[in-house]
């Protein structure tokens, strides 16, 4: 449901895509200038540097390639669903680079250009590698990565590391004996560890960032839901209220009821404790509030287990408590007790008072519905006279087979 | 009760809303504007001290949550009026009043000093009453207080204490007079039912606070050890 404290996602940059409008060629240096904050003109200027010089050719294809194309005008977010992943195929880009290079190599060695292949191609493996490596850290695959769904990234950012120590061994063991090899493979690796160590600070940080804004964000979660549930209750009620405030006995029904409500919400566990004895109490009390507008209050020590003793000790509270509210006068209170020598229940109005002997023996909800099913449960049910007032007790037997 | 109308309880109202301070104030009036004087207010820990430092009151009604302070509401402001004295020479009582129904949060303040904790839905007139008896130097239970009481110390699991000054249970009569609190009777009522006088009944509440301010079960550490208050 949507709320005014719903979490705003998080600000990334721009996607890269090639816009339609204020392109020159294909849209690839407009849509790299968004996605990098930098003004056209420099992309522009650098890519031109690198297309005179031959590198940019390779560059500029393969981005023209893998970039997605969008209608919308620069800095709006394109239609969804045609937008793709720069990254989305590791293999793709690994494949389209080999391709091109080939092509682009075959051409110039056959021109008679020495392109020093032994350098190149290492260089453009350590590049690939790279450029997989670093992809795992693209803003829009962090949460996956923390949520720790991540062998695939595992893979990945394990294929970047190992293609990038292939590059390297091959830049430095170009013309060297294979007696040197392992050395300088060692060599390769020490540097990589070392370059981990060095690394491994910054990766912690970020981690510990990421792990504060996952955190942060299940505070604004547990706000939006704390908002959207007084939105649900309270404000209906504070608005029911007004809209009835003439009479203020349902005036104080609705903000008693309101009350109990927000307790168990703020309070409370929640229904799980419906199957004890203090929670079906509570509701049944609540049902006696809604239904009479006179405020009951509950104390109750130890709990116990529902089971067909308590069941009726509840109906019986239900009965004295509706007696209560009907022939006596509030405060109506009720302690319930539960030990291991069974439960005792309390219910006391500040009526006039309720005399056994003049009850006539057709009130039934009296004389059967509490004394008569308390005694049937092995309990009993009494009720006296107090100053002002009326108390009834009521008391059950330990379940059987209790161990006391 | 040595309070007569001569010398009117002096009250400060502590509660950070307004609204409330306001109630309060209009209903202890209308019921007992010759019992009770309102001297001062504060809506946060920092300014109810300075307040209470200040004016000296014999009783001040104080609200378990508030903010400032160390951010432990009313215990904040007991830990900064430790040792102050009313104008009359007795020291300055304090009778939290909540709408909290959380155990811990009443065990905490009443740990902390408080001589007793009635709830926000209280009469005007019960109100009047409670703060003239904490006035006396008496303790203040509602019947939920009461219930939490028999619940921490295992009364209502039969422990009963063997000897009336161990500190770790209650006394048969101590247990008693709760059970009869938390069944919504007065304190007339209930030295009518045990037949003892209203004095007693009073002993025994002021012996049920000592212990729950002094002893160390571990329900009652918990809850404080939860608070920040060991």
């Amino acid at each position: 449901m949507p709320t005014p404290y719903a979490a705003a996602p998080a600000a990334a940059p721009p996607r890269l895509v090639r816009p339609l409008a204020g392109r020159q060629v294909a849209g690839v240096c407009a849509g790299l200038a968004e996605h990098l904050g930098v003004p056209v003109r420099v992309i522009r200027l650098i890519m031109l540097v690198l297309l005179a010089m031959g590198p940019g050719v390779v560059a500029y294809v393969l981005l023209w390639a893998l970039t997605p194309e969008v209608e919308a005008t620069l800095g709006k977010p394109g239609a969804p669903g045609e937008q793709r992943s720069l990254f989305d195929g590791p293999m793709l880009v690994i494949a389209g680079a080999v391709v091109a290079f080939v092509g682009v190599a075959w051409l110039a060695q056959r021109s008679g250009v020495d392109l020093r292949l032994g350098v190149l191609l290492p260089l453009l493996v350590i590049a690939v590698g790279t450029v997989i490596g670093l992809s795992q850290l693209d803003a829009a695959r962090r949460t996956r990565w923390l949520a720790g769904s991540g062998w695939q990234t595992a893979a990945r950012l394990g294929l970047g590391v190992i293609v990038t120590a292939g590059g390297i061994l091959a830049l430095v063991t170009r013309d060297a004996p294979i007696s040197q090899t392992w050395d300088i493979i060692v060599a390769v690796i020490v540097v990589l560890i070392g370059a981990g160590l060095l690394v491994a600070p910054w990766g912690v940080r970020v981690l510990a960032e990421l792990r504060a804004e996952q955190a942060a964000r299940a505070r604004a979660d547990e706000r939006a839901d704390m908002a959207a549930h007084l939105h649900d209750s309270v404000l209906q009620t504070l608005a029911l209220i007004q809209r009835q405030s003439g009479d203020s006995a349902r005036v104080a029904t609705l903000a008693r009821a309101q009350e109990r409500e927000l307790r168990s919400w703020l309070y409370g566990g929640g229904a799980a404790e419906a199957s004890n004895l203090s929670g079906a109490l509570a509701e049944v009390i609540g049902e006696v509030e809604a239904a009479h507008g006179i405020p009951v209050d509950l104390v109750m020590t130890g709990d116990r287990e529902m089971d067909d003793g308590t069941q009726a000790l509840v109906r019986a509270v239900r009965e004295a408590l509706a007696n209560a509210v009907r022939h006596g006068r509030p405060p109506v209170s009720v302690y319930v007790e539960a030990g291991p020598t069974g439960v005792e229940a309390f219910i006391r109005d500040h009526g006039p008072g309720l005399d056994m002997e003049v009850i006539p023996e057709d009130r039934l909800g009296v004389r059967e519905s509490i004394i008569g099913r308390m005694t049937r449960h092995g309990g009993a049910a009494s009720s006296r006279r107090l100053d002002p007032g009326t108390e009834w007790s009521l008391t059950l037997p330990p379940p059987q087979g209790a161990t006391t | 009760m040595s309070t007569t109308p001569a010398e009117a309880v002096r009250v400060v109202v502590v509660d950070d809303h307004r609204m409330f301070r306001t109630g309060v104030k209009a209903e202890l009036e209308e019921v007992a504007g010759d019992r009770i004087d309102i001297i001062g207010e504060a809506p946060d820990v920092d300014t109810a001290i300075a307040v209470i430092r200040r004016d000296l009151p014999d009783v001040v009604l104080l609200d378990v949550h508030l903010p400032g302070g160390n951010g432990r509401g009313g215990v904040d402001v007991l830990a900064g009026c430790v040792a102050v004295d009313s104008r009359r020479g007795r020291p300055v009582r304090f009778l939290a009043l909540s709408v909290s129904d959380a155990a811990e949060d009443v065990i905490a303040v009443i740990r902390a000093g408080a001589r007793g904790y009635v709830t926000k839905t209280i009469t005007g007139t019960d109100l009047a009453n409670a703060v003239c008896r904490v006035a006396d130097g008496d303790a203040v239970f509602s019947p939920r207080l009461a219930g939490f009481v028999l619940d921490a110390f295992g009364a209502a699991a039969g422990e009963i204490a063997e000897v009336d000054e161990e500190l770790d249970r209650l006394s048969q009569r101590e247990r008693e007079v709760m059970r009869l609190i938390a069944r919504g009777y007065q304190y007339k009522e209930v030295a009518k039912e045990l037949f003892i006088s209203i004095k007693t009944v009073e002993t025994h509440v002021s012996s049920v606070l000592r212990k729950l301010q002094l002893s160390s079960r571990h329900e009652l550490t918990a809850w404080a050890m939860g608070r920040k208050l060991v």
